[in-house]
């Protein structure tokens, strides 16, 4: 001890950013690093439970689950392409929604926090506990009122798309932008459930800008239009590529490619090939995202 | 140009507010209520359904509000409350614990790992970033075995740190606090730093109330999952599962229980909706009156 030396100044902080990192890096370390390992350990062999000795016996199989899952195995790849697909489409609009509901919501006005608390109501619905209570009380109810008023939508949605789909058709739309804009109205429930946490990241993004900017802006005689542009985006910039990290592994999550792994880890017990499913398809989305937010991140403006 | 926008000035000025008109603000009244209704008809059926007796519960087709009101659903769920194995308190306790640890636990944690991530240099700080990302978009419905065996690796089955320390790891958190943490300019910290604070102080007088919102925001989501959590994969002692287990016992009853389910399920939704709307006000008052000037 007596011969430590004396740390340099740059080499104290670091000492102190790690100390303050420590906490969460251990338990990280333990129990997320590890099982992450065990998964890609996973991927690469056969497992075979045994049943009358308790636990399994994993070989070694090299690159063959993967070989496999592109090669053999018959839905795979078309499950990954839509569920990638599908992503792709959602995480825009849930994106420009949200923003544009916190823009509304960050205004002062009376019952304010009631029309918020709405807004926050789908991310309770989302969550385990009440899709499954509402999974009995549906059931109880015989395809109750859920059901029913969703029937109802997809009826007269139904109708009035075709309807829309024809007339924009005519006009000349390219196809591309025109299924964009169908798929969109059809997933708009779900975009609207999906938005809660998001706007509610946004309204926090929002209350994080120092009202002498907007001061400033009005002062100088900017209008809503050039403040929004000049102070609003710029400042939530950084707050989008959060929600876009977010919005991304959420409907990641809950995506068919996520489920095909876990029907095939857990129903067809073949973890290996599970796991290599999951495994390619965090890749490729994990490659999208960095593609996607460094792109925004190049744009955005941080306060130093 | 110039004159169209001094016109457009002088057009708005007249108004009490700021860039209001009366059609923009019906449009968006109507738009915000149409989302608004979309988002809170399920919540109104839970309520209604509390209230409903059991021939209105099994009424077809099914009626939104309710015709009849009666507490009859609450009394008989106190009644199955009364009539569980264990006390119905030590439920609620075994709730307490298990969301309360994993709530505070995770935002102090997360918010102490992200303030150097976001204001401080040191070596392995982009790998460890990655590693946040990466971790989030694992899925973790595909790891559960590995999870599990590391709890059982741990000793720490069958009891509350099985939920309360993997909670305090979640990935999200820690992202959403670096992101907010960076926009807190540096020369705040500076003048802090100057004056003499140690980097814990900055960290809890300077840093955590700057962002509150986001923190709070956090405690909102972190809170949220908790609350879901049934535990029923590392807890198997009747005496240590949360509340959350004993309602869906209760729920996976039957027909006959329809109605004591449906004060259940509204309970369930209420206390999440409560948490929330106390934060929520919190948020509203922090950043306008925070020291960031510039």
């Amino acid at each position: 001890m007596k011969k430590k030396k004396r740390l340099t100044l740059t080499q104290k902080r670091s000492l102190t950013g790690l100390t303050f990192i420590l906490p969460w890096l251990i338990g990280f370390i333990i129990f997320y690093l590890r099982s992450l390992i065990m998964t890609v350990d996973f991927s690469f062999s056969t497992i075979e439970v045994n049943p009358q000795a308790g636990g399994y016996n994993q070989t070694f199989a090299g690159w063959e689950n993967f070989r496999y899952a592109f090669q053999v195995h018959g839905t795979f790849k078309q499950v990954l392409t839509t569920s990638i697909g599908d992503i792709l489409i959602d995480v825009p609009l849930i994106i420009f929604f949200s923003l544009f509901m916190a823009l509304v919501l960050n205004r002062k006005f009376r019952g304010r926090t009631l029309v918020r608390a709405i807004f926050f109501l789908p991310v309770i619905m989302n969550s385990e506990a009440i899709t499954a209570a509402l999974d009995y009380s549906r059931q109880q109810l015989m395809g109750g009122l859920t059901a029913a008023s969703a029937e109802v939508m997809e009826g007269s949605g139904g109708m009035s798309l075709d309807y829309y789909i024809d007339m924009f058709g005519s006009l000349g739309m390219p196809d591309m932008i025109l299924e964009y804009i169908v798929g969109a109205i059809g997933r708009l429930t779900d975009i609207i459930s999906a938005s809660g946490v998001q706007i509610i990241i946004f309204i926090a993004a929002l209350q994080a800008i120092a009202p002498s900017m907007y001061e400033v802006a009005k002062i100088e005689g900017a209008t809503g239009y050039e403040t929004f542009w000049k102070v609003t985006f710029p400042m939530v910039l950084p707050h989008i590529i959060t929600n876009l990290v977010y919005t991304v592994v959420i409907n990641f999550a809950e995506s068919e490619i996520v489920t095909l792994s876990y029907s095939t880890i857990f129903s067809e017990n073949n973890y290996g090939l599970g796991s290599a499913f999951a495994l390619i398809s965090t890749l490729i989305v994990c490659l999208i995202l960095v593609i996607v937010v460094g792109f925004i991140q190049k744009r955005t403006f941080y306060y130093n | 140009m110039k004159k169209l926008g001094k016109t457009f000035r002088r057009l708005f000025h007249r108004q009490k507010q700021l860039n209001r008109s009366m059609a923009g603000n019906t449009l968006l009244f109507v738009l915000m209520g149409i989302c608004g209704v979309f988002m809170a008809l399920p919540l109104v059926m839970i309520a209604n359904n509390a209230l409903k007796p059991l021939d209105e519960i099994y009424q077809y087709p099914p009626k939104i509000f309710v015709r009849n009101p009666t507490l009859e659903n609450f009394s008989d769920l106190f009644v199955l409350m009364n009539d569980s194995w264990v006390p119905f308190s030590r439920y609620i306790i075994n709730t307490v614990i298990i969301t309360g640890g994993g709530t505070v636990g995770h935002v102090l944690v997360a918010s102490l790992a992200a303030y150097p991530l976001a204001k401080r240099n040191f070596p392995g700080k982009s790998i460890v970033f990655s590693m946040v990302v990466l971790s989030m978009m694992f899925s973790w419905t595909v790891t559960q075995i590995p999870n599990y065996m590391i709890i059982s690796w741990l000793h720490i089955n069958n009891n509350y740190l099985a939920l309360i320390l993997p909670a305090w790891q979640y990935g999200m958190g820690l992202y959403l606090m670096k992101q907010f943490m960076e926009q807190i300019p540096d020369s705040l910290l500076e003048s802090a730093r100057l004056d003499g604070a140690s980097e814990f102080r900055v960290f809890w007088t300077i840093v955590m109330p700057n962002v509150k919102p986001a923190w709070l925001t956090l405690a909102i989501f972190q809170f949220q999952q908790m609350w879901g959590n049934t535990g029923s994969m590392y807890l198997r002692d009747e005496a240590l599962k949360p509340l959350q287990f004993a309602l869906q016992q209760i729920t996976a009853g039957g027909a006959a229980r329809a109605g004591a389910s449906a004060a259940v399920t509204f309970f369930i939704a209420a206390i999440p909706i409560i948490f929330f709307l106390a934060c929520q006000s919190n948020v509203l008052e922090t950043m306008t009156t925070s020291g960031m000037k510039e």
